[in-house]
């Protein structure tokens, strides 16, 4: 199905000179520690823990509603430590799915309400179907669907996911517009 | 260890109705065992239940690609692989599985043995009577100096099945909320609370008030939250059903008083005097001594008492039951028989009926 | 629609061997020019791979170490991958803490089971010096294993000794080689047993504690042992993954073929169908109801970089399948004798059989790969709505990625039907097609319509090899597409 048109209200949101849509009713924690590459769109109540370690995003990410971005930890003898997350170009995460992954690689598609453990690798090319669970420190192999509470791989992607993904995430960031009349 | 060393492994697989078992020849067990299912169109299916023969042929093009592509890491192109099937396989099964290997997989032979015959090869004996019990039915062949004795086969729908249904009976009498409960919570049930009683237990808890002291009774959990009670009569009377007599007059050890009804006079001595139990419902525990005192009890019978026999040997397999027909394909497949008994690619065509000839 | 990435199966193509897939999931061979899917196309393993550490193995190494990975083990207990964890215990003493070094042990985040539950000790080195659980193989099984292949000379024939198949198989080194060399030679066949106790009498009055004993599947991960319970699992290598590419059944040309490293996404061949077929997708459809004509906007995507041309012709316009051969070597038989099932009733008709045979058999072994080609089989599609086929045909220029970055409408002059383009941007068209329910669809029922499009379709395969001019053609595809429910009568 062709994607249709997604409107916000333009005094919701702030889009800066690189493309960013960032909305103002989110919390981004420690925002000097988070780097938007560009066209990143960041929806209502999200929240980017940046104040614990440094959070980067490739371009064109979708982080929707309720969405929880928050750098993994590590316990050690001595304390606790947190690691910055990186993610990749073209990446999609659902509504209400808290992620606490350690790499997200491209094209990476997290359904809605997904539980990402702590230090996960998601690698290029992989799909977390919605209400999937990840165990802390899974790592999920390019091309590899995974489902399930715990989650565990449930088949496979087209070669083409790349390019499904690429065209996806431009074609959300197209879609997505202000109110061509505001009230 | 250098590489070279490692000579061409054979794919060697026993498709179950439950189970199947994979792994390659001459290694001393299967790789893995898993479930005989099919995940096709997002949704699992038991490969065992195809409608019709196109149904099967992409159920088990599905079937072997995971095991080429997810077991074995091998391209299935220009190799041999051996099966190990049932002598009652249906034909229709056996035809499609031929289909599937030979034209969409393009393997270079197939090398089919009777799961019966085979499962001998580990205890290095070529006379005995084999009993097979899976999970749709107990088939009972005697094999005899190397040759199946098809005529005296027996066959009877007792199996996991039946003792799963039969066990899901028993939990519905003693508790309420114990309906529909799945296959595989039955069988892990079956698996980890049940067990084979003695005769004479058995006999007390036919009667109303058992004479005997029950044993413990477990709480098993089900999804998290609720628990059934397994109680003792249960946990005893679960694999009762493969010895209780049906209608007419059949279970599991009259099927082996019949097959041997059934042999030369000659050799109905030996083949009593050498029992094989293969298939994983024999793995119970105390399976095997309540079949011997059945038999012995049964023998006594007036349909049988001319067998005149007095003393049933088991042997005991090197392997787990569950596996031994695997095993004995494995060696078999490890041997000469590989390139001159298995059934080549390119004499198909030749023969119509490729899939007659066989050890 | 959440799942706007997963399921976009709305519109389905027919494959040549009859199946339907989505274009995300075809493959279109160049050489050919036909559609191919998973199932028509050929498998071989290309790499293998551990799917947690993404490290490679080499073929050889990959066969003798089972196809497990040496680092990585999963949960005997869940099945999930076991995480290697640092032992936290604090030395009493700082001459203490120099002297050991860090110890390390597996635990499971999933289900908390850990290597210390079954007493492993913990381990010096984080990877590799894993031991291995002790071979339970009964020797008495090797040796009659041992006998069997001797009687047929199997030892001689692949050059294996005795030594190094004990080695092999982890027999302990120190049994004096003797001992196994009598064993070959002399066959002890099983004897049978007439007592039989394996009846435990402490069943009846023991409690369980269900945790204690393994479930099926826990039993079944390490087949060799099957262990009943928890203190006897072990941890299990974790099975390597593998890199496919993907063959045509028909010229043996790769459709895909991917790049060695685990991380790489990258193709080194990539004959995929969205890079070669106009791409539809539905935009709208009005409410259907049986017998009411609706309009239907569709769209239409060319990825190529050369211009198309579509038209439109009914669902049951046959299609006829080009013989591989022509274009390529023209080493190919026909399809239809070297295949296994027709051939097989060829052969009782005429009454020479043998010399036919013969000819099938020469035939067979010279087109190996077209005797495993495919049947095509019917569409498994039912069609219960009529689609109004357009005369006209429409134009859809090459894709431009630069375009991408344009935000302006540019400017095309190119005459269209009005009443069939509704509106176009660069390489994309919306086409607005006429759709009537049947008279007999009942309400609720789900619609599916269907046509064949004819695009044009520009083959440069064979200008680069020959100098040529790139070839042009037609190509037809039978499309399904699934339009949802039918609504009833306002």
């Amino acid at each position: 199905m062709e994607l249709q048109d997604v409107y916000y209200d333009k005094s919701d949101y702030v889009e800066t000179a690189s493309g960013n849509k960032v909305c103002r009713r989110t919390v981004l924690c420690g925002s000097q520690n988070i780097i938007l590459q560009g066209k990143v769109i960041v929806q209502a109540e999200a929240i980017i823990r940046g104040d614990l370690a440094n959070v980067r995003t490739g371009r064109y990410c979708i982080i929707s509603k309720e969405a929880v971005i928050r750098p993994p930890y590590k316990k050690f003898s001595k304390g606790v430590a947190f690691f910055p997350l990186n993610m990749g170009d073209h990446v999609y995460i659902g509504e209400k799915s808290v992620v606490s992954a350690a790499v997200i690689g491209n094209y990476v598609y997290i359904g809605k309400n997904c539980v990402i453990g702590r230090r996960c690798e998601l690698k290029d090319c992989c799909v977390i179907e919605d209400n999937t669970i990840l165990s802390p420190e899974t790592v999920v192999p390019p091309f590899s669907r995974y489902g399930g509470s715990p989650g565990v791989q449930v088949g496979n992607l087209p070669e083409v996911q790349a390019d499904i993904m690429v065209d996806y995430t431009r074609s959300y960031y197209q879609h997505f517009q202000p109110h061509k009349n505001p009230l | 260890m250098p590489l070279y060393e490692v000579e061409k492994s054979v794919i060697v697989l026993d498709i179950g109705t439950s189970f199947t078992k994979f792994g390659f020849t001459s290694e001393p067990a299967p790789r893995s065992i898993y479930r005989t299912q099919v995940k096709s169109k997002g949704q699992i299916r038991e490969l065992w239940d195809y409608r019709d023969a196109q149904d099967l042929y992409d159920m088990l093009v599905d079937f072997f690609h995971d095991i080429y592509f997810k077991y074995a890491l091998n391209s299935p192109k220009d190799k041999p692989i051996v099966i190990v099937e049932s002598l009652l396989c249906p034909i229709i099964f056996r035809e499609t599985l031929a289909k599937v290997l030979y034209k969409h997989y393009g393997v270079s032979s197939i090398l089919l043995l009777s799961s019966h015959l085979v499962s001998l090869a580990p205890l290095a004996i070529d006379t005995a009577l084999v009993l097979d019990v899976g999970y749709k039915e107990a088939v009972c062949i005697p094999v005899c100096y190397g040759m199946p004795m098809i005529h005296a086969w027996q066959a009877l729908n007792l199996g996991s099945q039946t003792i799963h249904k039969h066990l899901q009976m028993l939990l519905n009498e003693k508790n309420s909320g114990a309906q529909n409960l799945s296959e595989m919570t039955l069988e892990d049930i079956k698996v980890r609370c049940c067990f084979v009683t003695k005769k004479s237990r058995a006999q007390q808890l036919q009667t109303l008030k058992p004479q005997i002291e029950m044993c413990p009774e477990i709480k098993y959990p089900v999804k998290g939250s609720t628990t059934i009670s397994v109680c003792g009569t249960t946990r005893e009377k679960a694999y009762e059903i493969l010895f209780d007599e049906d209608a007419d007059h059949l279970c599991l050890p009259t099927m082996i008083l019949d097959a041997l009804m059934k042999v030369n006079i000659d050799l109905k001595h030996q083949l009593a005097e050498n029992i094989v139990l293969i298939g994983g419902t024999t793995m119970a525990m105390g399976f095997k001594s309540r079949l011997k005192e059945e038999l012995l009890c049964h023998s006594k019978e007036e349909r049988y008492k001319k067998l005149n026999i007095k003393c049933f040997k088991f042997h005991t397999s090197p392997s787990k039951e569950n596996y031994a027909a695997w095993l004995g394909g494995a060696i078999y497949g490890s041997t000469d028989c590989l390139n001159t008994k298995a059934i080549q690619r390119r004499n198909i065509l030749k023969k119509r009926n490729y899939l007659i000839g066989r050890i | 629609m959440s799942a706007g990435i997963i399921d976009i199966d709305y519109v389905k193509y027919a494959c040549t061997c009859g199946l339907l897939k989505t274009l995300q999931q075809l493959y279109f061979c160049r050489y050919c020019s036909e559609l191919r899917c998973s199932f028509c196309v050929s498998h071989e393993v290309d790499s293998h791979f551990c799917g947690k550490c993404c490290e490679n193995l080499p073929s050889p190494e990959a066969r003798v170490k089972k196809n497990r990975c040496v680092n990585c083990f999963i949960c005997p207990s869940c099945h999930h991958e076991l995480s290697t964890r640092i032992a936290s215990k604090q030395p009493a003493t700082p001459e203490e803490a120099k002297a050991t070094k860090r110890t390390y042990y597996l635990s499971c985040l999933c289900c908390r089971w850990s290597s210390r539950d079954i007493g492993l000790p913990d381990q010096t080195s984080a990877t590799g010096s894993w031991p291995k659980r002790k071979t339970f193989m009964q020797d008495k099984e090797f040796f009659k294993r041992k006998q069997k292949e001797k009687i047929i000379s199997y030892t001689d024939k692949t050059g294996i000794t005795a030594a190094s198949l004990r080695k092999r198989i982890g027999l302990p080194e120190d049994k004096p080689i003797l001992k196994l060399k009598n064993a070959v030679k002399m066959v002890t066949p099983s004897i049978a047993q007439e007592d039989i106790d394996d009846f435990d009498e402490e069943v009846l009055t023991k409690s369980i504690n269900l945790l204690e004993i393994t479930s099926i599947d826990q039993r079944l991960l390490q087949p060799d042992v099957q262990p009943v319970e928890m203190n006897m699992i072990f941890p299990v290598q974790k099975m390597l993954s593998i890199k496919r590419s993907l063959r045509c059944r028909s010229c043996e040309h790769n459709v895909s073929k991917p790049e060695y490293n685990p991380n790489s996404i990258k193709f080194k061949i990539q004959l995929f169908a969205f890079y070669h077929i106009p791409e539809i997708r539905i935009v709208t459809v009005q409410p259907l109801r049986a017998g009411v004509p609706a309009e239907l906007l569709i769209k239409f995507t060319n990825p190529t970089q050369h211009q198309t041309t579509i038209s439109f012709l009914p669902f049951d316009t046959p299609i006829e399948i080009k013989e591989s051969t022509a274009e390529v070597g023209g080493s190919k038989g026909e399809d239809d004798t070297s295949d296994l099932d027709k051939s097989l009733p060829l052969m009782k008709v005429i009454p020479s059989g043998a010399k036919v045979m013969a000819l099938v058999d020469s035939h067979l072994n010279m087109s190996r790969s077209s005797a495993r080609m495919v049947t095509p089989r019917p569409l498994d599609v039912s069609i219960n709505c009529d689609v109004e086929i357009p005369s006209s045909t429409f134009i859809l220029p090459p894709r431009d990625d630069a375009a991408e970055y344009d935000d302006f409408n540019e400017a095309h002059n190119i005459q269209d039907d009005k009443k069939l383009v509704i509106w176009r941007k660069s390489n994309k068209a919306f086409i607005k097609l006429i759709v009537t329910p049947k008279e007999d669809t009942s309400i609720g029922t789900v619609i599916t319509a269907g046509f064949t499009m004819s695009h044009l379709y520009t083959n440069t395969i064979t200008s680069v090899a020959e100098n040529k001019k790139p070839q042009k053609f037609n190509h037809n595809i039978k499309l399904i597409l699934d339009l949802g429910k039918s609504v009833g009568s306002e």
